[in-house]
């Protein structure tokens, strides 16, 4: 049976009059990647930051590697890695001095260290910046260097906190590839995010989060299984009447259907061949079309279902 | 791991490019306009002939008497004082047969007809007698067999001459302004200090909280921090002394290692001030910088910084006062070298700054050993 190593129990944490965590559970494997999905201000850093004893909390319980989680729990903290959301890093140290000082915040021994930094310049792709300072950075190569001062220590537990926040294309492909490379190494991973297709890609389960509490967890296909939405079907048309509507919504596993004047978007709830189905009504009735898409749900479709709001904020 | 945070604590500070400014480059330059400004003053000063002046009594003043007589004697006189009514005085003020007035009372004050090296000269000596006054007085009180070797030393001070200080160190009154200045430095330091304690709590600052995600305790991050900034703190304020005394030629008499000693001790006592500042509240970075630079340059100012009498006048209305200011008892420690022959002032003076600076220390340490926040 695989080791627990991350349980939260019940956790409550108020501001005031603000719930942020409401009586929030979880527990995650040995060799997850976990991932914490929700909207800005759901509660997911605030998580991370009641796991690290960082803030304090009303009510419940936090075991980390089986055991209580607490401000002075050193033996647990060298075992954890952590990528914060903001990249925090000394500008007045080079790249290296930077990986070596927050390396040394957990290892002593220093030709250790110095093997470990290496390993650490060399995984996020940084050999040719040893010698730059932070600010001679590009924000995605800042942001390999926050990862590399995170995990250079060799943690068992690595906590990423929206580490692809306004970070190019090529640089989250290289930030992804290499959180899914750390896992592979054995490394329990937690990530959170609100950007749903990075969750979905590299995340062996998930919980999705909403308010300070968890409203879904499991892997990405339960999660999906757990709406009613299977296919989403979609089909630019011209001039379509009511009785063709109507025909729409009467085929099997259909249980919505919309029409804007050049677009149709059918909502299916299993079955195999809708896609087929929904062609030949048109086809009946020799109604030309243009292009055509079908879909499967996406997590923001299982997030819109379950909260009855869409995940990601509008400027995201 | 203290090593180690020691270690990058002293390298990241020696790089921050405004500690440098502050710490180093600009007393440098404040020191340089010092000495091009009084050290010119102080040369004319040793030039002009007596200088005709007028006092007026409205109080007797045997203290000032004393010090106007030993001024108004000796082959290069600095004063031709003669006593006069304020009615005599003011009509040969007039005619320009005296250069100025002096009126003694509860405070001494000078009053002259326009501007010029021997108005400057009498303002000057108003001043530094000012300052001095308090160390006679304290002198007429714990060591009264003594009062009249100060006040010879201060007449001879102004008189240029060399035999009757009491120590070999240098009584002119523009090296007040040098040990102004290594005060300021002292003070500069609470801005590395109020960064040490913003760098360790999470609530203050994001690297704050990724090292309290860290396998170092706290108290080694903090105290490994402090050590550093010490050590960075002690390097400005060597090399500030260093400056003034080996490229700016200020003589600080026989005593220079003691210099450093207090110095060096002014720096813990700014870093201290600092650190408390960081500890408290949970202002943000900007505002608690702000804080600490209004606050260290007031107690510059009231130490005497930036207006020469500000610490008589200081010493006369809150005395109290200059026995806390951590800046006046940066300048006052390096003075008493230069003003006693023992070290007893001396040791007082930098075993209060060591004192003040262990309450910030205990205080500051009191509020950032929390080590859950309710909120980040």
């Amino acid at each position: 049976m695989e080791n627990t190593v991350v349980k939260i129990d019940n956790l409550v944490k108020r501001y005031g009059e603000l719930v942020a965590l409401d009586h929030f559970s979880l527990e995650i494997k040995e060799g997850e990647i976990f991932g914490l999905l929700g909207p800005n201000g759901s509660g997911k850093t605030t998580t991370i930051n009641c796991l690290l004893s960082l803030l304090s909390f009303d009510k419940g319980n936090i075991e980390i590697f089986g055991r209580k989680m607490t401000p002075v729990s050193y033996d647990i903290k060298k075992d954890i890695g952590i990528i914060m959301q903001n990249v925090v890093v000394s500008e007045e140290l080079t790249v290296r001095e930077n990986i070596d000082y927050f390396c040394g915040l957990y290892i002593t021994d220093k030709k250790l260290r110095a093997q470990y930094v290496d390993e650490a310049i060399k995984f996020v792709g940084l050999e040719d910046f040893t010698k730059f300072y932070p600010k001679k950075l590009s924000g995605g190569l800042l942001r390999r260097l926050n990862i590399a001062c995170g995990i250079a220590h060799k943690p068992k537990l690595i906590i990423l906190d929206e580490p692809t926040v306004a970070v190019d294309p090529q640089s989250r492909n290289k930030i992804l590839e290499g959180i899914q490379e750390l896992n592979r190494s054995g490394v329990t991973i937690i990530y959170t995010s609100h950007y749903m297709e990075e969750v979905e890609q590299i995340c062996t389960r998930i919980a999705i989060m909403d308010k300070g509490r968890k409203v879904a967890e499991g892997t990405k296909d339960e999660l999906k299984r757990m709406i009613k939405n299977t296919e989403t079907i979609s089909i630019e048309v011209l001039g379509l009447g009511e009785d063709i509507l109507a025909e729409m919504r009467a085929l099997p596993h259909v249980y919505d259907v919309k029409y804007d004047e050049k677009m149709l978007v059918v909502s299916c709830s299993g079955g195999k061949h809708n896609l087929i189905r929904a062609l030949d009504v048109l086809q009946k009735h020799e109604i030309g079309f243009g292009r055509v898409y079908s879909e499967l749900p996406t997590l923001n479709e299982v997030f819109l279902e379950i909260t009855g709001k869409a995940l990601r904020d509008k400027e995201d | 791991m203290f090593l180690h945070n020691f270690l990058y604590e002293i390298k990241s500070s020696l790089r921050v490019r405004d500690l440098i400014f502050w710490l180093i480059l600009f007393p440098m330059i404040l020191g340089t306009f010092f000495k091009i400004a009084f050290g010119d003053l102080y040369e004319k000063q040793t030039k002009v002939s007596a200088i005709p002046t007028a006092i007026v009594e409205t109080e007797q003043n045997e203290i000032f008497r004393s010090v106007v007589e030993s001024v108004s004697k000796g082959d290069e006189p600095l004063l031709r004082a003669e006593y006069l009514s304020e009615e005599e005085a003011l009509k040969k003020l007039g005619n320009d047969e005296i250069k100025g007035i002096i009126y003694t009372g509860d405070t001494i004050t000078l009053t002259v007809a326009g501007d010029g090296v021997e108005q400057s000269v009498l303002k000057l000596f108003i001043e530094q007698y000012m300052t001095r006054e308090k160390v006679i007085t304290d002198t007429l009180a714990s060591e009264p067999s003594k009062t009249q070797a100060v006040i010879a030393a201060l007449s001879e001070e102004i008189n240029t001459s060399e035999e009757a200080k009491l120590t070999e160190g240098n009584l002119d009154f523009y090296i007040q302004y040098f040990y102004n200045l290594i005060g300021m430095v002292a003070m500069y330091g609470s801005v590395t200090g109020l960064h040490v304690a913003i760098g360790q709590q999470a609530n203050l600052s994001e690297l704050g909280a990724r090292k309290n995600c860290s396998a170092t305790p706290k108290s080694v991050g903090i105290l490994a921090s402090l050590a550093g900034t010490w050590v960075v703190q002690s390097i400005c304020m060597i090399i500030c002394v260093s400056f003034t005394a080996f490229v700016l030629k200020v003589d600080y008499g026989d005593r220079l290692p003691f210099v450093y000693v207090a110095a060096v001790c002014g720096g813990i006592l700014g870093v201290s001030f600092g650190f408390f500042i960081g500890s408290v509240g949970k202002m943000k970075q900007g505002a608690k910088v702000g804080i600490c630079m209004s606050v260290s340059m007031a107690l510059c100012f009231l130490s005497g910084l930036m207006v020469g009498n500000m610490k008589p006048i200081m010493a006369e209305k809150a005395p109290w006062f200059n026995n806390i200011n951590p800046a006046a008892l940066v300048t006052d420690s390096i003075s008493a070298l230069n003003l006693y022959s023992g070290y007893r002032v001396f040791i007082t003076k930098v075993v209060t700054m060591l004192v003040i600076s262990l309450i910030f220390y205990v205080l500051g340490l009191l509020m950032v050993r929390r080590r859950k926040y309710a909120s980040l």
